[in-house]
């Protein structure tokens, strides 16, 4: 019975959570100029702050589109959609500890995604919750003291940071250098030290900045971080990565809102770390496979259709399903495409299969609600948003209204596997994907083959083959591109969103 | 001495007779108790890819919702054909299900394979999982949905692919 318990113990305290939640009211926000009064919701052990009272107080701007609130103060640009815990601050996507909420038409997100915003213009946000006053603070930095250390292997040359704890950074690409920006001061083991690398000239600590500086431009480099103790490793490699130019691409400002064509696509390496996938008889594993498939399909797409690209890890990390889509929403990503190798009991099981998701009967009762939803009056500011379960269920819905591309985009990329693998009579398929849940934009997964089939395993794991593959792939993201930028005419807009 | 064993036994008749009242019988266990063979349809993967039935006869409870852990495990020991794959690892249990008013069954699978994290590809998960959908729907007319879980708790997937932190309902789809 304590099994059966489980479940609705679960509701129960969803349930609670919506119970706890207070009415908005008001507390003192403490600006070096003075006190002024912002407006607050509890929903304890949160505290969401009006995103709209808060930017005004701190002189900056809020504007709302189909995705969600985007806003700047001063040097800080910052974007976060309802019902997601994940937002973005400059070119880094942050997690909040709870999603951000809309109540009473007013945008509120827990007051530590402001504080992180702040951070960037080099100042504080703290919540005094005994004298319940929010106040703002210049930033007092203390340096961080890091080691470093660059090992040469056979053709990557890897730095690591290792840092005593968390700290927020950002990496520029130059032509010759990679260059990573904290919040920060740090002190580093040395001022600068020259290396007989391949790829690294020096290493430079000055104030803020550390900047690799590299021996050519002819280099390209990942960039990930790591977890206990916190390190940021720089893997640097010839040649792979480069730009259209030959270059490494230097960041690019989130696009502009709602323009009509494919400018961003997130690709989607399937599994990662200890969630290895599939594993073939003769050891390929799918985790490895799908992230060196979407690297080429990375380079090809930026080469071919000078579209950005951004790979939902870059790295063999684990990523939470959910996090991918909310990476691919948050960039407001135009294309979305999951990658993996398939595996079946029946071991001569063969081809490409490529899936949208599937509308589930059972959320008959979650459509109601959407369309109840949808036709509520909508205020100047931005629709009135009922209660909580209904958001939760909107949000589930999200792929909803992009089937119909998904299923076309679904459809060129079978039609393009079945060229190559040549396996015919393999429609596209409708499941339940999890990965494609939430993912405002057309969205489909292919499962490129089945590594359970000791043949496919061995044509996976060629190198060739996986170019094949990716070249497959971009000619069907060229096609479906070409679709949509023949629709999209000068008056057209994004799709209506219903949220 | 004695007076404290004497004492120790009367508490212990009585620790009896109040287990023997415990296990008389409610009328509920009494037609859960009522046995009869039925003729039961699991649904195994065909080299085409695609689910298909495979019937088998059963001892069942006439109660349904003591019969469908029955049949799970039926299916989950595969099928009488060995040419025909497992769908679910050799590992997986069903560790309980249960059979709620509004017509969700609620299948509580554990196994080290499931729980340690199963490393399968989509079409391997989809099949396992709509095996069991199809299988419950075919044979019980009050199951309406299946709601997995695994360990006891709600979980997102059970390989890394499809959702099951919702209801599922049979897929006509995937059958043959």
């Amino acid at each position: 019975m304590k099994r059966a318990a489980a479940l609705p113990a679960v509701f129960g305290l969803a349930i609670t959570s919506l119970l706890l939640a207070q009415s908005p009211f008001q507390v003192t926000l403490r600006l070096p100029g003075g006190d002024r009064q912002v407006t607050i919701v509890e929903q304890p052990p949160h505290l969401f702050v009006a995103a709209d009272e808060l930017v005004a107080a701190l002189g900056g701007s809020i504007v709302r589109d189909s995705r969600g609130f985007r806003m700047v103060i001063g040097s800080a640009e910052g974007a976060f959609g309802s019902d997601s815990r994940f937002g973005v601050i400059g070119e880094n996507l942050v997690e909040m500890p709870a999603p951000a909420l809309i109540a009473d038409t007013r945008p509120y997100a827990p007051w530590q995604f402001f504080q992180q915003l702040l951070h960037v213009s080099g100042r504080d946000l703290r919540w005094d919750p005994v004298a319940r006053v929010l106040e703002v603070k210049p930033l007092v930095r203390q340096a961080i003291n890091a080691k470093v250390s660059l090992v040469d292997l056979e053709d990557l040359t890897k730095i690591v940071f290792e840092l005593p704890a968390k700290a927020d950074y950002t990496v520029r690409q130059e032509p010759d250098a990679f260059v990573f920006q904290f919040r920060q001061p740090l002190h580093g083991p040395f001022g600068e030290r020259s290396y007989e690398s391949p790829y690294v000239q020096r290493i430079v600590f000055q104030g803020d900045e550390v900047r690799v500086q590299l021996t050519s431009t002819d280099v390209a480099g990942d960039t990930y971080r790591l977890e206990n103790p916190f390190r940021i490793v720089l893997d640097l490699r010839a040649g792979e990565g480069m730009g259209p130019s030959g270059r490494p691409q230097a960041p690019r400002p989130l696009r502009p809102i709602d323009l009509p064509g494919i400018r961003i696509i997130v690709l989607d390496p399937g599994h990662g770390g200890k969630e290895v996938g599939a594993v073939g008889a003769n050891g390929l594993m799918e985790k490895e496979t799908t992230l060196a498939i979407c690297r080429r399909l990375s380079n090809l797409l930026g080469t071919t259709l000078g579209t950005r690209v951004i790979l939902t890890r870059s790295d063999d990390s684990v990523v939470p399903l959910e996090q991918r889509t909310a990476i691919a929403n948050q960039y407001g990503a135009d294309l979305f495409l999951s990658i993996h190798l398939n595996a079946s009991a029946v071991r001569d099981a063969r081809g490409s299969e490529t899936y949208f998701l599937s509308v589930e009967a059972s959320d008959e009762f979650a459509r109601r609600a959407a369309e109840r939803e949808n036709e509520s009056p909508v205020s100047a500011t931005g629709p009135v948003v009922a209660s909580s379960d209904v958001r939760l269920i909107l949000w589930d819905l999200a792929q909803q209204q992009y089937l119909k591309e998904s299923s076309r985009f679904a459809e060129l990329i079978q039609e393009e596997m079945n060229v190559i693998t040549g396996v015919s009579g393999r429609g596209v398929k409708q499941a339940p994907f999890k990965v494609l849940v939430g993912a405002m934009m057309p969205a489909a997964l292919v499962e490129v083959g089945f590594i359970s089939n000791p043949n496919e395993e061995a044509k996976l794991r060629d190198e060739q083959f996986q170019n094949t593959i990716a070249q497959a792939l971009l000619k069907a993201i060229e096609r479906y591109k070409s679709e949509v930028d023949a629709k999209s005419g000068p008056e057209t807009t994004a799709p209506a969103s219903g949220f | 001495m004695i007076r404290s064993m004497a004492s120790l036994a009367l508490a212990i008749l009585a620790l009896m007779a109040a287990c023997r009242g415990d296990e008389r019988p409610s009328s509920n266990l009494v037609l859960a108790n009522r046995i009869a063979s039925r003729e039961v349809i699991l649904f195994f993967e065909s080299p085409e890819l695609l689910l298909v039935p495979e019937t088998r006869t059963l001892e069942l409870p006439q109660n349904e919702a003591a019969a469908l852990s029955i049949v799970l495990r039926e299916l989950v020991k595969g099928s009488a054909n060995a040419a025909i794959p497992r769908l679910l690892p050799e590992d997986a249990v069903v560790r309980a299900t249960y059979l709620l008013p509004d017509g969700t069954a609620i299948v509580d699978l554990g196994g080290p394979s499931l729980v340690d994290g199963w490393n399968t590809g989509s079409h391997g998960e989809l099949m396992a999982i709509y095996s069991i959908v199809q299988t419950l729907a075919a044979n019980f007319p009050a199951v309406r949905r299946v709601r997995l879980v695994l360990n006891g708790q709600p979980a997102e997937t059970l390989a890394g692919h499809i959702r099951i932190d919702r209801s599922l309902r049979p897929m006509p789809s995937l059958v043959r």
